[in-house]
This record gives structure tokens, sequence and C-alpha cells, in this order.
């Protein structure tokens, strides 16, 4: 069955919990005024290791959030990723009566890019230490990559479509179309997103191979794409989930339509092969724009990928260039994930909730620690600028190849 | 104090499923209806599994192998201290 044209997917709620904020007030504020919480890595165990700058979430209290068996069962990224779906479903004002009727209009789709790290190296310590007898059950299904949609659906006696999508950091964006597809197949709401906790010891160390992690130590300067200064990207962790539904479904329950999920399309060009990411990511845009009916010049602001590597800075700028023509040099760019890191899966998720966020507030935030651009980009820098915003462009790439684009148009366009 | 095996009991199994899989149970109502069954009180099999494994490892010995089976905190009790006198 192809999905159905006239089911529009809409954005009716969002949580965040981000390295600059836990709740999508905190964070909307801190996102939007520029502030820059990159700091060093402070987690045991991590003080000898090359990269010393990362976005820690340092604010979220999981005994407040989290009752206490998915505490002890669930890692680190899968506490995340329920706080921040607790607090979608809350801001999408879902009370349990709304689908508790129809537990199967609601479905769950999460991305992940590295699973349940900390759960795991802890197990794999006292495989190694005390033996295997002394491994927990929950291992098995704490550090897997689907614990955060399982959780999140047994939870809250979710039992429409589920999934999982592990395609690179690109599946933030990725997760989002899953769920777009899922509700033109009939399904009226999704909870869809993605969080990680990168951070542990073990995690860490996974990374250190990434030629593209920035070793720089002063956090001011450790992440600064599109600038001569470019030395990479540091790592974060947090992440964001929204609630989509089905338009009219939406407004049946008087629920605000906070954005349109316009378009989306995704490439693949290879690992680490930043130059010809440049075609991989203008075919997304194109993509996404097409599916969106969007005309270039209709883009009124990007949420770029922002790696920091030249190569790949420059590979984005020539992309834009490529598929918004003239366009791409005038279009306000910025990257909040400069102030934050980039949180692997949840770095899109986050984009887009800023997206969202930018989009009702008319105000393109800028991009903390960046200054002199040096490629044909207006990036926003400094402080926020106003702007009448009525369509947003998101992109995201992944360090093993994946492309992805998404447009969103603001809450109050209808097609 | 001896290192002789002594019963399990209802108190030492709540403060295991608190432990292995973040479980709170009041033992006094755990132990006032044992025929009720650990899914009601939230712990499911992997929870069970695990309860087990501590068990054995603070015993030093298997317990019976559908020991991570059994539906009820009274079912459990009884296989676990049974084996435990057959074994003594």
């Amino acid at each position: 069955m192809s999905p159905r044209q006239d089911r529009q997917p809409v954005v009716t709620g969002i949580g965040v919990v981000a390295p600059n904020g836990v709740g999508t007030d905190a964070f909307w504020k801190s996102t939007r005024e520029g502030i820059s919480v990159l700091d060093h890595i402070t987690r045991d165990g991590c003080d000898h290791m090359p990269v010393r700058v990362a976005g820690e979430v340092r604010g979220f209290d999981p005994e407040s959030l989290v009752e206490e068996r998915y505490l002890v069962q669930t890692d680190r990224f899968t506490h995340f990723a329920m706080a921040a779906a607790d607090m979608a479903l809350a801001d999408a004002r879902i009370t349990s009566g709304d689908y508790s009727e129809s537990p199967f209009a609601v479905g769950v789709v999460t991305a992940a890019g590295s699973g349940g790290g900390e759960f795991g190296q802890r197990e794999l310590q006292r495989l190694w230490g005390q033996g295997s007898r002394y491994v927990g059950p929950y291992q098995s299904i704490a550090w897997f990559y689907a614990a955060s949609t399982g959780q999140i659906s047994i939870r809250g006696g979710f039992k429409g479509p589920c999934g999982v999508v592990a395609s690179d950091e690109a599946g933030g964006l990725d997760a989002l179309a899953h769920a777009a597809r899922a509700i033109g197949r009939g399904t009226d709401a999704v909870v869809i997103g993605a969080a990680e906790a990168p951070l542990a010891p073990y995690s860490l160390v996974c990374q250190l191979g990434y030629r593209e992690l920035s070793t720089n130590e002063d956090p001011e300067r450790a992440y600064r794409p599109f600038t001569s200064g470019a030395s990479g990207f540091v790592p974060a962790e947090g992440g964001a989930m929204l609630v989509v539904e089905e338009e009219s479904a939406a407004r049946r329950r008087g629920a605000t339509v906070r954005a349109l999920v316009a378009g989306h399309a995704a490439t693949f060009t290879g690992a680490s092969r930043w130059e010809e990411s440049r075609e991989g990511l203008a075919q997304a845009i194109r993509g996404a724009l097409a599916e969106a009916r969007c005309a270039p010049e209709e883009i009124d602001v990007v949420f770029a990928d922002a790696l920091g590597i030249p190569d790949a800075d420059r590979a984005e700028a020539l992309a834009l260039a490529d598929a918004l023509g003239t366009h791409g040099r005038r279009v306000p760019v910025t990257a909040p994930k400069t102030g934050t890191g980039r949180a692997y899966c949840g770095a899109p998720v986050l984009d887009t909730a800023a997206a969202v966020l930018a989009l009702e507030d008319g105000v393109v935030p800028p991009t903390p620690n960046v200054f002199d651009v040096c490629h044909e980009l207006d990036v926003v820098t400094g402080r926020p600028r106003p702007a009448e915003l009525r369509t947003a462009l998101v992109l995201s790439r992944g360090l093993m190849g994946s492309n992805a684009a998404l447009v969103l148009r603001h809450g109050a366009d209808t097609r | 104090m001896t290192m002789q095996i002594s019963k399990l009991t209802i108190e030492e199994l709540a403060a295991l499923m608190k432990k292995g899989a973040g479980i709170t149970v009041d033992p006094a109502e755990m132990g006032g209806r044992p025929e009720a069954r650990f899914d009601e009180y939230g712990l499911d099999s992997l929870g069970l599994l695990g309860i087990v494994g501590e068990l054995e490892n603070r015993y030093g010995r298997a317990l019976p192998q559908d020991a991570d089976r059994c539906k009820t905190p009274r079912e459990f009790l009884d296989l676990v201290n049974n084996s435990l006198m057959a074994g003594a």
C-alpha cells in the first residue's frame, strides 16, 4: 500500500534533553541567544583521552524524570529519550485519553548511532573482571540500538508501527521520514526522535578513530565550521523527541500545529568522502524540495550540517549553491550545534526542534564560536537575526557517508 | 555468624527485586499475598533471571533450571528453599 498524499504529517510536540538545556524552553533560550556550553569533558575515565572538549548534558536529573525500574534496566541514552518523549507528549497536550481507545494509532520511531555504551561498559567490566555469571540480563536489551523505541512504546502503551533507523547521524532526519510514511499509511501519531549518550569512556574510545573529531583543547576554538580555523567536530550527548501527527487528527483533538513536515530525501556517498558529499547533499536537497513542492527561493533559513572539516564545509557550501542556485549564497545559514556539539543522531533532531522554534519565533539563532566565515554563505553569527520565516531546510551528514535533507513549513501554512 | 546457607526470605527477595530490576515492593504486602504474580509487581522474566543469577553467585551453586520461570513469589521461594535444603 502506498502512502496517501492527503495525510499531511505535522509537528505538534517537542521535547528536548540537550547540553544547553533540559526542556524546550531552556534549550530554545540558549539556542536563540547563541550561548555555547562546550566545555572540557568531566566524565570519570575520560581524562587521559585526546578528545578534551564535548557537549555534556549536565542539567539532567534522571531520578526525577524516569521511574526507578527504567533507571536500573536501561542506559542513559534511553533515559534521555524517555524524558524527551514525556516532554514532547506533554507539549503536544496528548493525554492518556486521546489515544487510549486506539493504541494502534500511535507509533514510535527513533534513530540510534551507538546504543547504550555506558550500560554496556559496566556489564563488560563485570564480564572480564568477575566472569560471565556476573553480567546482568538487562544488558541484552539496554545497549541495543532499539532500546529507546521499545521502552517508549511499552511505557506509553503505543502499539502502532515502531521502528529504529540505524542510518548514521543523518538517521535523525530519516526517522522523521519514516514517521511521515507511517502517517501516510494510516497511523495517526508517531513519537519520533533520537537521543544519544556517547561520552562514557568506552563510547569515547570507539570514536577516537574518527579523523573528523576535534582534539583542540580550547572549548571556544574546538568546533568552528566554515572558518579557516575549522579543526573537526566536538561530540555531544542528548537529543530530542517530537510528536508528529496527521494534520486532521491533530486538529480534531484541538492540538496546535507547530510545523509541517513537508519533504525529505536521503543519499549515500561513502565514509569520510567529503568532496563527494557535495553531490549527495545537493541531491538530497533537491529531493526534499521536490517532495515539499518547494522552490529554492522559498527556503528562508538553512540549518547546516556544519561538520567543521574544511573539505566537508566546502562541500556543504557548494551543495547549497548547486541545489539552491544563487539563493544558496543569500539564504541565512545557521549551525546552533557549534554551541552544543554534535549528538550524532540526536543532532539533526535537535536542529529540527530549533528550526520549528525559529519558524514560530521569526528569528534565526546564531552559530556560536564562529566568526570570519571563509565560504560563500550568509552564516548567521554573533547574535540572533529576526526574519520572517515560512520554510526551513535542515541538513545532516554522517561520518559513514549518509546525507539527508528535510523541509519544514510554518504551522500556519496549509497546502 | 556462620557461613551456613539460610533460607531465602520474602524480605531478601524484595531487596533483590529492588537491586536487580529497580522494582520497589513492600515485603509485608508481598508476604501477605504470595500468590500474586511477579508481573503484577512489574518484574519481568529478565528481572527474575537476574535474581536467579545473583542467588547462584551468592550460594555458589546452581538453582534448578526452571527457577527463572516461576510465576509467583511463593513458587519461587519454595523452589529455591527446597533446592537449598536438598543440597545442604
